[in-house]
């Protein structure tokens, strides 16, 4: 009690002025930044016509990381289905161009292509809006568990439909005129990328992301805040299935054919875990992850002794062997550093925001998420613990407590105790 | 005057237990109501029904004379009900500033879809949302911990923040669940003068959670005990105060308590 009645006395924080950086300083970011973006962009334009294909691979895997980002890291729920929307929006897309646009691969118009990726995103968006229903009333392991039913059942019954996806050979997605191109098509998924990014930096920037945001931390508060919990919820699942669903399209016109073992569980495992290592919650993190996990089996491919490793010594494909990776890399983050890539790469990033540049990784004011937290306590996995000291302390559920919340009434850091309810 | 709130009758069990049987509370028009009793009396239960967290077995709700039992929570924040949390009801993980922008959700003048797509209203509106906030914060005297996070806060700050929060949702109407908890005697009185100014300048009607025997005699016009989820006796602080069923169930008790922490706060 005397602990708690200091703490009221103690003095505030004395006030921080806010630091920006001289005419200098921004020049010398915005310097570095387009170093950044130019070579990314320099290098999609030189390198090998293959090579480009690998490129826009990363840059479609980074849109999945942001689908993804959005439940996992804003929402705080998971989604082990991921490969169900993005599926689903791959054979819409192929089916509509092929089948309705009676495109061919000699001769595909921008427009049956343009119409294609909306019907693509239309489709991810009410495939995940369904399940979004589900996920109103089910967190956790339960969720979990749903949505990964959710994607086996899309596996085991949409993606085997014959009209849709031609059984074992795949439906045809022709690429468009002009963009037949390996390089062209990597331009077009950076263009789609970046209107991604301006959605989720939007989004995180207005009402939408903060009520979502709110809505991870404490459902209580944020509808005692006036913010309708199940709107926001569905509406979460439904951006992300869209973004998911772009992806999809995007990834049919790369394969310029889509079958339906492009699609299954491993996928969107993988996918989770390069959300994870990326840095849950940050969106450079998240692109870094996605895009270093796309580009890790040729990156083993570039570096001889390592490829001689996988395909001679271990007798594996490259490819098959970024989830050993992955895996090794998410238990790594999840234990080591629960803020992935996000929070390494966080002094620089906090510097190009016009920050000062300074090494603790937090530097007062982290992005959506706060390092000290465990990877589990951001997904929400910990509701278990939560539970058993509810139960624990049945004693205080009769004392008019709300049943679900298991915080200690006189914790002098205060805020804790109501995120899971 | 009319009552702002009226709960009537109002029941709710979980299992087996009764929570809450045949409560009737009105809070009239620009009063500070007392809810007081002992612990497990059902004082938070009836601010989750009266909010909409939890659905009551019988009997129904009104504000301003609108059935409001059917509404969502955040229908009946935008009517104009706010509400405190007993463990602070803040959102961590957003700063303070972003705190008190999210409670002005509801009257945010644009539209989810326009906000996704960079509609340039959201942009300006965005400007004002802030404005706002920081003036709110300024009020409080809170402005220089505008872009701080909540971790690591001192406990009353946190309260003082939460306090803000709710008024930045522009309640008539407010609840507030064990303001005074953590706070020595001198600050719980300080809260309730701060409260009568608050209720001067803003208008306010009040339903109190108050275990502070001399702030709810200081400040309530009316006071309800709750015992075993049912309403004991009602009536002003004083008479309360000295009706002898609240006395063994609940005050007599509560007074030795309430004596004992002064002397330990004056030790310490």
């Amino acid at each position: 009690m005397a602990a708690t009645a200091e703490a009221v006395t103690s003095p505030l924080p004395v006030a921080q002025s806010r630091w920006s950086p001289t005419a200098k300083g921004w020049a010398a970011r915005l310097l570095v930044l387009v170093a950044i973006f130019g070579g990314v962009i320099w290098a999609t334009a030189i390198v090998p016509q293959y090579w480009a294909d690998r490129i826009s691979l990363a840059v479609i895997f980074a849109i999945i990381g942001l689908s993804l980002n959005i439940v996992l890291g804003y929402l705080g729920q998971v989604s082990l289905g991921h490969h169900a929307f993005v599926g689903i929006a791959a054979f819409v897309s192929a089916y509509y161009v092929t089948e309705k646009a009676g495109c061919s691969a000699e001769k595909c118009s921008l427009g049956a292509f343009s119409a294609g990726l909306v019907f693509a995103i239309l489709s991810g968006g009410a495939a995940a809006g369904l399940l979004g229903l589900v996920a109103l009333r089910i967190k956790g392991l339960y969720l979990a568990l749903i949505t990964l039913s959710y994607g086996f059942m899309a596996e085991r019954s949409i993606f085997e439909i014959p009209f849709l996806t031609r059984g074992g050979a795949g439906m045809p997605a022709p690429r468009p005129e002009g963009f037949t191109t390996d390089r062209a098509f990597a331009f077009l998924c950076f263009i789609f990328l970046a209107l991604v990014i301006f959605v989720d930096w939007r989004m995180i920037k207005s009402k939408v992301g903060r009520a979502v945001l709110s809505i991870k931390h404490s459902e209580p508060v944020a509808a005692s805040y006036g913010i309708n919990v199940t709107a926001y919820k569905c509406m979460a699942f439904i951006l992300s299935g869209m973004f998911a669903g772009l992806a999809g399209g995007l990834l049919a016109f790369r394969a310029t054919n889509v079958v339906s073992n492009d699609f299954n569980f491993a996928n969107a495992l993988l996918w989770v875990l390069m959300v994870v290592v990326g840095g849950l919650g940050n969106r450079t993190g998240v692109v870094i992850g996605s895009a270093f996990f796309a580009l890790f089996p040729f990156l083993i491919e570039l570096i001889g002794p390592l490829d001689k490793f996988v395909s001679g010594t271990l007798n594996r494909n490259p490819a098959e062997f970024t989830p050993v990776i992955g895996a090794a890399l998410a238990i790594l983050t999840i234990i080591r550093f629960p803020g992935g890539i996000a929070e390494q790469l966080s002094p620089i990033t906090r510097w190009l925001g016009g920050k000062r540049f300074s090494m603790h990784p937090d530097g007062g004011h982290g992005d959506a998420h706060s390092p000290k937290k465990t990877v589990l306590s951001k997904l929400g996995l910990h509701k278990g613990e939560a539970e058993a000291a509810t139960d624990a302390s049945s004693e205080e559920i009769r004392n008019d407590e709300e049943p679900n919340l298991a915080g200690q009434p006189e914790e002098p850091a205060g805020v804790s105790g109501r995120e899971d309810s | 005057m009319g009552a702002v709130l009226e709960v009537k009758n109002t029941g709710i069990r979980f299992g087996g237990l009764v929570a809450l049987d045949d409560v009737n509370v009105n809070v009239p028009e620009w009063e500070i109501v007392g809810l007081i009793g002992p612990n497990g009396a059902g004082k938070t239960t009836l601010f989750n029904c009266i909010m909409g967290a939890y659905a009551p077995n019988t009997g129904s709700i009104s504000f301003r004379g609108r059935d409001i039992s059917l509404l969502p929570t955040h229908r009946r924040t935008a009517l104009g009900i706010g509400r405190t949390f007993q463990n602070i009801g803040l959102i961590r993980g957003l700063s303070v500033l972003e705190n008190f922008m999210v409670a002005q959700h509801p009257r945010i003048g644009y539209g989810a879809i326009g906000a996704l797509l960079g509609a340039p209203r959201s942009f300006a509106e965005e400007r004002k949302l802030k404005a706002n906030a920081l003036e709110v914060l300024d009020f409080i005297g809170l402005a220089h911990l505008a872009d701080s996070q909540l971790d690591g806060l001192p406990y009353g700050t946190l309260k003082l923040i939460e306090v803000g929060t709710v008024l930045a949702t522009d309640p008539d109407l407010l609840l507030l669940d064990e303001p005074s908890s953590g706070m020595g005697p001198d600050e719980a009185h300080e809260f309730g003068e701060r409260l009568l100014r608050l209720r001067q300048m803003l208008n306010l009607t009040v339903l109190m959670i108050e275990h502070h025997v001399p702030l709810v005699v200081g400040v309530c016009d009316y006071v309800y005990v709750l015992n075993f989820g049912k309403v004991l006796t009602e009536g002003k602080p004083q008479e309360v105060r000295s009706h002898p069923e609240v006395i063994a169930a609940y005050l007599g008790g509560e007074v030795e308590q309430e004596e004992q922490e002064e002397g330990a706060g004056v030790a310490s």
